[in-house]
């Protein structure tokens, strides 16, 4: 696959990069005391870090990576190359991607061997929801490169999506203890429907609503990075 | 035969700003088309639609006998293009980048191959933001040979190049051109137009005002004679004064005239300080064309 030329240059760039490593490496280490002070432990732990690594190392790394990459006009190069557009973001993005993968499944391992965490029941719900999640999160960051300006910016303009799914998405205040109302609106942000996919390969639970949420935010995102998304700087 | 036709194409930006107005040309297998203009005068504009970048407005594109946008893949594995101004990540080495590029296409030349080309092979294992404006350039055209294109499309190739490379430069495009590579060159440098183009067009305001082989042109345009009379002598052709006394003669049949003039001067013991004849060049062509179409 001629994306992976592509992704392994990144993958070299991401090495180079202090601060992509510290938010995809230290980053989930800083929330591990906020999740259990909220008394998370066992299972909403290991799920509330796979929904911070999908977070941090996938949005927001590559909301960063695709404007500096636009920026410094290698998106536009790539484009007069024989790539097909998704071949270029799929590239740009498999680094970001494949680290958070590798965090994921060690989080889960630590975790579930410290607090003896049962092997999930259901691990195919686990798949669909990490894929899933994977997926949206990085339309999102595409979709979010074209209001960020520049590197700097996307401390804020990734912060509505970052604050957003990171306190409404049920990671530390659990849904359930929500009026009726306000977690049925919650359940509609782009993070839920995938902690509930991971809730439910361990515990079970809904699958129904939360894969036709992703799916939709799937199809929105698609819909909106062949729309919006900019190959080249504003000038 | 035409490898690149190109009828009718305007370029419309979303504020409206229509920076290309119905252009037309063709390129043949083979041939170096020059593009030549003002800054602004809409090359850069015109050469992204034939690179497939975006779609034109009005008009049509062929390349290589399919459509650059919409047939993107059947006419990107057989074409290199060097844009005007286009990135690398930074903290890549020249190998570096050039291998990624490499990976992405069907059939690459080896990289060491490719940076031995621009003369880039003892800057290999350097991280490119630490590149020279010229050496970064070099990379660049570096990268557009990488997938052995029949066509290869020059955005002012040679900016920041030193006069050496310059050459050097031209040398690499010479020997392509021979191969039977086809190129679209826009560049500012006349001089690079006039050595290396088979034929040229000259855009102002985005549109064509001459368009043919180099002496095509510039054969509209009349040579000059200059030189510094003695005060007070009446010539014997028609001459305009540039000022500090200088006159200039503007003339079709330089040799003539020229002949007519000496002549002149030789009967009538004058001494005509300062003489200069010279054909009309590609530069004078260009400033003249600008100036009327002003």
């Amino acid at each position: 696959m001629r994306a992976v030329a592509v992704g392994q240059a990144e993958l070299k760039l991401f090495w180079r990069n202090r601060t992509a490593l510290f938010n995809s490496f230290l980053g989930p280490l800083l929330v591990v005391p906020v999740l259990i002070s909220v008394d998370a432990g066992g299972v909403p732990l290991v799920i509330g870090l796979m929904g911070f690594v999908l977070a941090m190392a996938v949005y927001y790394n590559l909301v960063t990576t695709f404007v500096a990459r636009r920026e410094e006009l290698v998106l536009k190069r790539l484009r007069v190359g024989e790539l097909t557009d998704p071949e270029i973001l799929v590239g740009a993005a498999l680094p970001s991607v494949v680290v958070a993968l590798g965090q994921m499944v060690l989080f889960a391992l630590i975790v579930g061997v410290v607090t003896g965490v049962a092997v999930p029941a259901r691990p195919w719900f686990l798949v669909l929801g990490v894929a899933g999640g994977v997926v949206v999160f990085t339309l999102l960051a595409a979709v979010s490169s074209v209001f960020t300006r520049t590197v700097e910016m996307a401390q804020v303009t990734a912060l509505p999506v970052l604050m957003a799914c990171l306190l409404g998405s049920g990671m530390i205040i659990p849904l359930s203890d929500l009026p009726e109302d306000v977690a049925s609106v919650l359940r509609l942000l782009p993070l839920t429907p995938v902690l509930e996919l991971l809730r439910a390969g361990w515990d079970g639970g809904p699958v129904l609503r939360p894969l036709i949420v992703l799916a939709v935010w799937i199809f929105l995102g698609t819909y909106a990075v062949r729309r919006w998304f900019r190959w080249d700087p504003r000038r | 035969m035409t490898v690149i036709e190109v009828r009718g194409l305007t370029r419309r930006y979303s504020g409206g700003f229509e920076a290309v107005r119905g252009v037309s040309f063709d390129v043949e297998r083979g041939e170096m088309f020059a593009l030549l203009g003002t800054n602004g005068a809409g090359k850069t504009s015109t050469v992204e639609v034939v690179e497939g970048l975006s779609r034109p407005a009005a008009g049509t594109v062929s390349v290589l006998g399919h459509d650059p946008f919409r047939e993107r893949s059947a006419v990107r594995p057989r074409v290199g293009v060097m844009l005007q101004e286009g990135g690398f990540p930074p903290d890549l080495t020249v190998t570096e980048a050039t291998k990624m590029w490499a990976g992405t296409l069907t059939s690459p030349r080896p990289v060491d191959e490719a940076l031995s080309l621009v003369d880039l092979t003892h800057r290999a294992s350097v991280r490119v933001k630490q590149l020279s404006g010229g050496e970064r350039r070099r990379l660049d055209l570096a990268l557009a040979l990488l997938g052995r294109p029949e066509v290869l499309f020059l955005d002012e190739p040679t900016t920041g190049l030193d006069p050496e490379s310059r050459r050097n430069t031209w040398e690499l495009i010479r020997s392509l051109l021979r191969e039977g590579v086809t190129v679209l060159l826009t560049t500012h440098y006349l001089e690079e137009a006039q050595t290396l183009a088979d034929r040229l067009a000259i855009m102002h305001r985005g549109r064509i005002v001459a368009q043919g082989t180099v002496s095509e042109v510039v054969d509209a345009y009349p040579s000059r004679i200059s030189f510094v009379p003695p005060a007070g002598v009446a010539l014997p052709v028609v001459a305009s004064e540039d000022g500090d006394g200088r006159m200039t003669v503007r003339t079709n049949n330089l040799q003539e005239t020229l002949h007519e003039l000496l002549a002149w001067a030789h009967a009538n013991s004058v001494e005509l300080s300062g003489l200069d004849a010279r054909s009309a060049s590609l530069e004078e062509a260009f400033l003249a064309i600008a100036e009327e179409a002003a």
